[in-house]
């Protein structure tokens, strides 16, 4: 018998490298896919413009009441347009009473307030169209573009135009055609 | 055919000829006197002229010389007193009818109800609406008149009246609605337009009377319909253009007839006398206040245009009663016996009014249809025999039967709102407004929801009472023995208060237990600690998952030491938050006020709506404050509405009488009092009681869909609440005994079924809507015996929410090799 040959340690060796090498490339990308996570996740969202959510657009989306609601919104804001505010709040307040849970009434009331030179009717409606636009499920920048929006419009008015101009600035950055001016005209919440 | 004003002038001239002869009365006194007055003056010249015819007459004697100046003095003073008379009975003529000639109610109408395609009307009641508001059915085919409704299969045609609104005022519209499985499936208008939305007239709830509690709905005489005229003055004053406020010849026919009959049969009061006997004198049958009558009656007429004595009267009329309250005028009968207005009364509906007016109670066709007709027919016969109305007509009129409108009748449980409102207005408006008399006040009540209120609450503690004994059954005495109990609802978004049951019976109490009680509000309170200690401004000091010692807790206090103990007098070792809320345990929820601290406690009261005095104990965290249901229902609608606090309002605006709207008060902004992050935990804590705690009856009572709730009990069970929500509605239930004293059941038995029995009543067994986490808050599976996160090899996952950032870091099972699927999990979302 002469030595002994044995390949067993480099059989080893190489069963052990080669169940490494998907393990180590497992790992690397997990790594990697753990790297670009982190990344993703530590950077600002970048704001992307985004087709606002309007009420035309919510309608037929839940219920007969809340198709109720909008449509009073709606004329609503036809009657805002038409320059008649006190028949456009009493729409908005009527959609409120057929459904208090629609956003799209309080948005549109915090819009008409906010033009009025209500700003604490138009921040406390605001909020609550927030409030409610959350408890929907409704986020992102369809929404964020009214918030932005408004608040801005909102503190322009107490004076606050570091903040306003930072505001409008994310606004115009989801939805630049209806914040150019800065204004919300009635017509682009329909 | 009717003719007004015929066989007189018109009465500007007829005025002028009664000032003419009044003038020429006055001329022929002047000269008379003139004339007495040249007489005597002769008298002493011839006197003097002849002394011997003097001395000649024999001389007056002493007592005939007495009589003549008693006469002459007795005639001066009656001529006085006479004048003083006339001039007093002018001046309160004349006050009368220049001042505000009527007492008119301020009226409360509820919310207008709202249909649109897909609403339930049978929910809605909409069948009951049309009865309550006076709409009439016409079976036959042909237009619809203003106020009549037609079934068809599967169809509602409906001509609505217009009505005043201070928010949007609707004309009348026709409109017909496609009814299918129990739901409005489309609307359109009478040509053929589909209609998104139509608001139904407000239903009138109540008034504010004033002494008199007289109800009356003003007409000018320009609505009025002539075959209403024509028909009052056929039976009631057929000579009311001819005389001048006494018919002199009616008199004497009238004493006549009696005189034949030998008892009084026939009266001959005219009009103007009916309306002086209603507007100034007392029903007392004397001879004096007919004298009155019928000078104030010639008074009247003197100042006054015939026109306008005739709008007087038919305003003025009695015309029976409505419960508690007396209708007068022809506007307000029109609308209690037709439901309509009076402009749209047909000539048989003309002659049933003026029918009426002889004995509004007798010929009531509610009461007594048969006897009414009898009379509308002979009126009918007499329009005809006096010309007013053809034969055809007549015979026409004569055969139609007498269809009153049902009675709505305001219910007196609806005067605990109405006192809640009272208070309200002069907080908003100017008292000097609230002074206007027929101030039409719309308010946030719901009639459909306080109809549910009141149902639920009267029958709930009738079977409570039933099952446990009255206390006076249970020899505590009578006085203030009755279980009484609240039931208030509101929406959280807008504040407005929905329904207010104050109490068992206003009749018999008018305490408004749902404003002005405080009583300790028990567990009810507990989620203003848990909400205090899971906001981010405590740290938060907890999470939904922490655990909380359930075990022996003494606290000293400067009045001694405090022990708390749990309602089955067990302690559970450590529990979750979540555990010990669904649970109502005293203990965990008494230490962990401890940990925040009262301050903190209070202030968090504060924030959520809470005014009433807070002691700073530490039983405060267990409820112990006194507190009332309106607090109460703040509170949790701060809760429902995410962190937004509403003030309560119990109207929307107010009309004057003429129906311009006076300063209104708009919908105002909910106020941002607490996270929407926190807001949202105390709800999912508030849903995990009705899903699996202590409130878990509403579910076994079927009710599906979003519902947060907590019972609370107090010491002793003095106290039975119940305080849920839903998405759009929160409601408080409180039971107990004005004097407290034992019920006997906790509140799961007690205030539950009763809220639970409202809910569903209100929106069947399907709530509308969900409970939606913000995005600040996260849902993390947890290990619930640990309270740690849960990942895969965890014998137990539960998933629970937490503000970002609060989640737990340790986890379960602990060991990082395992851990890596929970992140993997996470990335990939499998």
């Amino acid at each position: 018998m002469g030595i002994p040959c044995s390949n067993a340690p480099i059989v080893r060796a190489s069963r052990t490298v080669s169940a490494a090498i998907p393990v180590s490339f497992l790992l690397l990308m997990l790594t990697a896919v753990l790297g670009c996570f982190e990344g993703v996740r530590n950077q600002p969202t970048p704001m992307r413009s985004a087709p606002p959510l309007t009420a035309s657009h919510a309608l037929g989306l839940t219920d007969p009441a809340r198709d109720a609601s909008l449509r009073l919104v709606m004329t609503g804001l036809d009657a805002d347009e038409a320059g008649r505010p006190g028949r456009a709040r009493a729409r908005y307040q009527r959609a409120i009473r057929v459904d208090p849970t629609n956003p799209f009434a309080y948005l549109a009331l915090a819009r008409h307030h906010l033009e009025a030179g209500s700003l604490d009717e138009a921040s406390a409606f605001l909020d609550q169209a927030r409030t409610l636009f959350e408890s929907e499920g409704r986020r992102g920048p369809g929404v964020d573009v009214w918030g932005f929006g408004l608040r801005a419009g909102i503190e322009r008015g107490r004076g606050r135009d570091e903040r306003a101009d930072r505001l409008f600035e994310q606004a115009r950055a989801l939805a630049p055609e209806v914040w150019r001016d800065e204004r919300l005209a009635p017509g682009e919440l329909r | 055919m009717v003719q007004l004003g015929v066989g007189i002038l018109p009465w500007g001239q007829g005025h002028r000829v009664r000032a003419a002869r009044f003038e020429g009365i006055d001329t022929s006194i002047m000269a008379a006197a003139r004339k007495r007055k040249q007489g005597t003056k002769r008298g002493q010249k011839s006197t003097r002229a002849r002394p011997d015819e003097r001395a000649a007459r024999p001389p007056a004697s002493l007592a005939a010389r007495r009589a003549g100046l008693l006469v002459v003095a007795l005639s001066f003073g009656l001529g006085v007193w006479a004048a003083g008379w006339l001039i007093d009975l002018d001046r309160v003529v004349v006050s009368r009818f220049e001042g505000r000639p009527f007492a008119l109610p301020s009226r409360v109408y509820a919310a207008p109800t709202v249909i649109y395609p897909g609403v339930d009307w049978q929910k809605l009641d909409l069948a009951g609406w049309l009865s309550r508001m006076g709409y009439r059915e016409q079976p036959e085919a042909g237009p619809l008149a203003v106020g009549r409704y037609r079934w068809l299969p599967g169809r509602l045609r409906v001509h609505l009246r217009g009505f005043d609104h201070p928010e949007l005022p609707e004309p009348h519209r026709k409109v017909e609605l496609r009814l299918e499985s129990g739901r409005v499936r489309e609307m359109r208008d009478e040509r053929g337009r589909p209609l998104d939305v139509v608001a139904l007239e407000p239903e009138p709830i109540s008034s504010f009377y004033g002494t008199d509690r007289e109800q009356r709905d003003l007409v000018v005489l320009e609505e009025v319909p002539p075959e209403l005229v024509a028909a009052i003055y056929s039976v009631e004053d057929r000579r009311f253009e001819a005389h001048h406020g006494v018919d002199f010849v009616r008199i004497a026919g009238a004493m006549l007839a009696n005189l034949r009959a030998g008892s009084i049969r026939q009266g001959g009061s005219t009009l103007t006398q009916q309306l002086v006997k209603n507007f100034f004198l007392t029903p007392e049958r004397t001879l004096r206040r007919k004298a009155t009558e019928a000078m104030m009656a010639l008074l009247v007429e003197a100042r006054y245009d015939k026109s306008r004595i005739l709008e007087a009267y038919l305003n003025e009329i009695y015309m029976g009663r409505r419960g508690p309250t007396s209708i007068h005028g022809v506007g307000e009968a029109s609308r209690f016996f037709y439901g309509k207005r009076v402009a749209d009364l047909s000539l048989d509906e003309s002659a049933m009014l003026a029918a009426v007016i002889a004995s509004p109670n007798a010929l009531s066709p509610h009461r007594h249809p048969e006897r009414a007709k009898r009379r509308r027919d002979l009126v009918i016969g007499l329009m005809e025999a006096q010309g007013h109305v053809s034969a055809e007509a007549a015979e026409r009129a004569q055969q139609r039967p007498v269809r009153p409108a049902a009675i709505a009748l305001e219910s007196s449980q609806d005067r605990y709102f109405l006192d809640e409102l009272a208070r309200q207005l002069p907080e908003v408006y100017d008292p000097d407004l609230l002074e206007v008399e027929g101030l039409r006040i719309y308010s946030t009540l719901d009639p459909a929801i306080q109809r549910a209120a009141v149902r639920s609450l009267s029958e709930g503690l009738d079977r409570l009472e039933a099952r446990v004994g009255s206390a006076a059954s249970r020899g505590e005495g009578a006085a203030a023995a009755v279980l009484q109990g609240c039931l208030l609802a509101m929406r959280p978004q807008t504040g407005e208060i929905l329904a207010m049951v104050g109490g068992r019976d206003y009749g018999k109490s008018q305490w408004n237990r749902c404003t002005l009680a405080r009583r300790q509000a028990g567990s009810a309170f507990k989620p203003v600690v848990y909400a205090a200690a899971l906001s981010p401004q405590s740290g938060p000091l907890v999470t939904l998952a922490t655990r909380l010692e359930d075990t022996p807790l003494k606290v000293e206090t400067p009045d001694g030491s405090w022990e708390p103990s749990n309602y089955d007098k067990a302690f559970r070792g450590p529990v979750s938050v979540r555990e010990a809320v669904e649970r109502s345990l005293n203990v965990p929820a008494a230490r962990l006020g401890q940990a925040v601290g009262i301050g903190k406690v209070v202030e968090m009261a504060r924030r959520l709506g809470i005014t009433s005095s807070l002691p700073n104990v530490p039983s405060l965290a267990l409820g112990t404050a006194e507190v009332s249901p309106l607090e109460m229902a703040i509170v949790y609608a701060t809760l429902a509405n995410g962190g937004l606090r509403p003030t309560p309002r119990s109207f929307i605006g107010l009309l004057d009488d003429q129906g311009v709207g006076r300063e209104q008060w708009p919908l105002a902004g909910a106020r941002r009092v607490l996270d929407p992050g926190t807001a949202y935990l105390a709800t999912s804590l508030l849903e995990g009681v009705v899903d699996r705690g202590t409130g878990a009856g509403i579910r076994a009572r079927g009710l599906r869909g979003p519902i947060a709730g907590k019972t609370g009990t107090t010491d002793d069970e003095h106290d039975l609440w119940f305080v849920g929500f839903t998405p759009e509605l929160v409601a408080v239930v409180w039971v107990g005994f004005d004097e407290p004293r034992e019920i006997g059941v906790p509140s799961s038995r007690g205030a539950l079924p009763i809220w639970a029995d409202f809910l569903a009543e209100i929106s069947g067994t399907r709530v509308r809507g969900a409970f939606t986490r913000p995005g600040s808050v996260e849902r993390v599976e947890i290990d619930p015996t640990s309270g740690a996160r849960a990942l895969d090899g965890c014998r137990v996952h539960q998933p629970e929410y937490f503000l970002l950032g609060t989640a737990p870091e340790a986890t379960c099972p602990d060991e990082p090799a395992v851990a890596r699927p929970g992140l993997l999990r996470r990335l990939f979302g499998t």
